[in-house]
């Protein structure tokens, strides 16, 4: 099988590369690539690519396949297919399910049903719980997990309070070159809150979670990171004061990298609708002071990656008052086309740094081979197609994920993945110009 | 037609006055024994997922005057306590053929949801730390019973508006009528921001209730001690309380107010509650009949204004 994809902007941030090109993907492998690459007229496929983006396969890592125990919310097939949807070709699936990921024979659950037929297609890359059933108490026995196959640990979902048991889990993660990923909040000053702080919590008349709680714990992970040589992420940063405690740590030579996610900058709390559940995540909604800072902060590096924290719920789960609402929104299928357009059209990033911040930053973070598209460099060519100037409305009910709690819906994008291969094709979007493709029988 | 009753916040200046001109109407209808007539015959509930004597017993009796067939829900005696979501109530209660619901919510919020599943109106009758709109519209026609007008009235909201409902609701109807509204009380019990809020925020009582046309004491909640948002009760009242003392400062004959009920000798003292000023006891007589307006208002909804023709003088037909 030999597929040509010809004359698009080559991006990949793995080698600096930005050049209108060609790719020749043979044997599920790539093959060829650059502008030099010359077009055999005899394979199997030949994509005009003209106008479009030719990217490494893009990598989620902050996903909530929901798999085991929660299934009314997402599975692991549906999860997957919303990933090949929406341009991912690799996915970190987050350990705070029911039970939580704490064991190897979970991790093998995880690892047999993304491969299983009927799944997306996609890499599953399971990170493991911190603590033993994520209560924040005892550290998980890491190594085991590791062995399983994960990539990282994470306190997602129960933000480990207790700085001793943090500083414990560092040390062993330095030891056995493990990133955590840290969800920062400061449970004393956010328990009970359900939006930020400010105006409109006050008009609200909602409980709110201030940005001290995040910011403490972000300081206080990047200082513990700093002082084991830990390699910590940290999840989620939605505060300007948060991207400062990062920056500082990186300054400071901490191994910190930091995520934030498309609701931080296409979102504040002023453009929840009155008590509306789908605008419900945490940490909450910010302002647009921070939404400026945070588009500089990902312009600047100090922001490595764009993750879609993925989070389905199920529908009566959603339709519940905003305070009794969980917290979350869906993302796999919306965050290209509102990364796009909240960051790339108006100029905050350059497509292939964009690209870096989808793909190949949080490939090298969790040291995945994905993220780049030189030959030989993955164990089968991850490759998506993205279209930067299709305008499209989103709509959750055309969605593959379960889920369907989003502020999204009805958002005018521009910016879709249309195209998605890992080894093979996986996804191929309506929106996708069959003119396009040429195929020799 | 039928219209939602949610928040004062989203009404409009002429629909707090067509509600106030109604409550006035009905109040004197009552007052002189007369049946009220015209009002079609309804069915409406009261869910009071949250305890409340009140507040329910007066819509009871508004409905009542208003001939209404009333079912009344509280969370203690009915499926409101076994586990079904609020949303699966409310289509229920649509079910059930209920015209108009009532609710009482501890969540800010709930009423908007209840509306997006019953199809029907809607009256808040007090939701979360968000507004309580039949509450304001009853302080509202108090005033208005000692006062001609509530434009350019001072009015000191004072105590605990962080958590209230009462406050919320109170300041948006006397700001859209005009009055200048100032929350009073220590920081901690301020919201964190009055930037959306129709109110100045005051930290320090006497310059905060100087000069007032109305105070307006809220109930400073037991919980807040618990919260550890206060030291004592004791300090509170040497700091916050209104009582003929304090009283002073503001404008010699300032209303008092207080929605209820009253920690008697915390935000207030006996003779603020119960002397010459005070209207609390007018408060909840008042309440009855806006609520009467609310309950007939939430089923008419004024035609929309048609496009006025403008007539062609002298033109051929």
């Amino acid at each position: 099988m030999k597929i040509i994809l010809k004359n698009g902007r080559i991006l990949d941030p793995s080698t600096d590369l930005d050049v209108i090109g060609n790719v020749i993907i043979e044997d599920e492998q790539i093959a060829e690539i650059g502008d030099d690459v010359e077009i055999e007229e005899d394979a199997d496929e030949i994509i005009d690519c003209t106008g479009l983006w030719i990217t490494p396969g893009l990598v989620d890592m902050h996903t909530h396949l929901r798999e085991p125990g929660e299934d009314h919310k997402e599975t692991i097939e549906t999860g997957t297919q919303a990933a090949a949807a929406g341009g991912f070709t690799t996915i970190a699936c987050m350990p705070n399910t029911t039970p939580p990921l704490d064991t190897p024979t979970l991790i093998d659950y995880i690892l047999d049903k993304a491969s299983a037929p009927g799944a997306g297609g996609v890499f599953v890359a399971p990170v493991g719980a911190l603590t033993v059933k994520n209560l924040g108490e005892k550290v998980a026995d890491i190594a085991a997990l590791k062995k399983a196959g994960i990539v990282a640990v994470s306190d997602e979902g129960c933000p480990t309070q207790n700085a001793l048991v943090m500083t414990r889990a560092m040390e062993f993660c330095q030891q056995l070159d493990l990133p955590i990923m840290a969800h920062c909040e400061e449970a004393s000053l956010s328990e009970g809150g359900c939006m930020n702080e400010g105006p409109v919590s006050s008009l609200l008349g909602l409980k709110p979670m201030p940005r001290s709680a995040e910011e403490i714990m972000v300081m206080r992970n990047c200082l513990l990171a700093l002082h084991t040589d830990c390699h910590v992420h940290i999840m989620r940063v939605s505060t300007w004061g948060a991207v400062e405690m990062v920056r500082q740590a990186k300054y400071l030579g901490a191994r910190v990298t930091c995520e934030t996610c498309p609701q931080y900058f296409a979102l504040t709390d002023e453009s929840m609708n009155d008590f509306d559940p789908n605008y419900k995540t945490t940490p909450p909604l910010r302002t647009p002071t921070d939404v400026d800072l945070i588009a500089q902060a990902l312009a600047d590096g100090t922001i490595d990656v764009i993750a879609s924290d993925h989070s389905p719920h199920a529908d009566y789960e959603v339709q519940v008052p905003f305070e009794e609402a969980p917290f979350g929104m869906v993302g796999l299928e919306s965050c290209v086309g509102v990364t796009l357009t909240f960051l790339t059209h108006p100029g905050h990033l350059t497509p292939l740094e964009t690209v870096r911040k989808l793909s190949t930053a949080p490939a090298q973070i969790l040291r995945l081979e994905a993220g780049t598209l030189s030959p030989g460099e993955t164990p089968v060519a991850q490759v998506t197609l993205i279209d930067p100037e299709l305008e499209w409305t989103f709509d959750v009910n055309k969605t593959f994920s379960k889920g369907k709690n989003t502020p999204f819906h009805g958002e005018k994008l521009k910016g879709k993945a249309v195209w998605t291969l890992c080894g093979s094709e996986i996804y191929r979007d309506q929106s996708f110009d069959e003119k396009r493709s040429k195929v020799n029988l | 037609m039928s219209r939602n009753l949610l928040s004062i916040r989203h009404l409009k200046a002429d629909d707090i006055n067509d509600l106030l001109n109604v409550a006035g109407t009905y109040k004197k209808q009552i007052e002189a024994g007369k049946p009220i007539a015209n009002v079609p015959k309804r069915t409406v509930g009261l869910l009071f997922f949250e305890a409340s004597t009140r507040t329910r017993v007066s819509f009871e009796q508004a409905a009542n005057y208003l001939g209404y067939n009333v079912s009344v829900f509280a969370a203690q005696s009915s499926s409101l306590s076994k586990g079904e979501t609020l949303k699966d109530t409310v289509l229920t209660l649509k079910g059930e053929r209920l015209e108009a619901l009532v609710i009482r919510h501890k969540s800010s919020g709930s009423p908007q949801l209840a509306a997006r599943f019953f199809g029907g109106p809607i009256v808040n009758a007090g939701d979360g730390e968000h507004e309580h709109p039949t509450q304001a519209l009853g302080d509202a026609l108090t005033i208005l019973e000692k006062r001609k007008s509530i434009k350019g009235l001072k009015v000191a909201i004072v105590g605990d508006v962080l958590h209230s409902r009462v406050a919320r609701s109170n300041a948006w109807l006397l700001s859209k009528l005009g009055a200048e509204v100032r929350f009073v009380g220590p920081k901690i019990l301020m919201p964190a921001s009055n930037a959306l809020l129709p109110g100045m925020i005051y930290n320090d009582l006497l310059p905060g209730i100087q000069d007032c046309d109305v105070v307006m004491c809220l109930r400073l909640q037991k919980e807040r001690m618990a919260d550890g948002l206060l030291s004592s009760i004791g300090q509170y009242r040497r700091l916050y309380q209104i009582n003929k003392e304090t009283l002073k400062i503001a404008a010699p004959d300032c209303l008092v107010m207080h929605p209820g009920p009253i920690n008697r000798g915390v935000e207030v003292d006996d003779w603020a509650a119960d002397g010459p000023q005070s209207v609390i006891q007018k408060q909840i007589e008042n309440g009855i009949f806006v609520r009467m307006a609310a309950l007939s208002w939430v089923f008419t909804d004024k035609a929309k204004p048609k496009a006025a023709k403008p007539k062609a003088k002298g033109a051929k037909a």
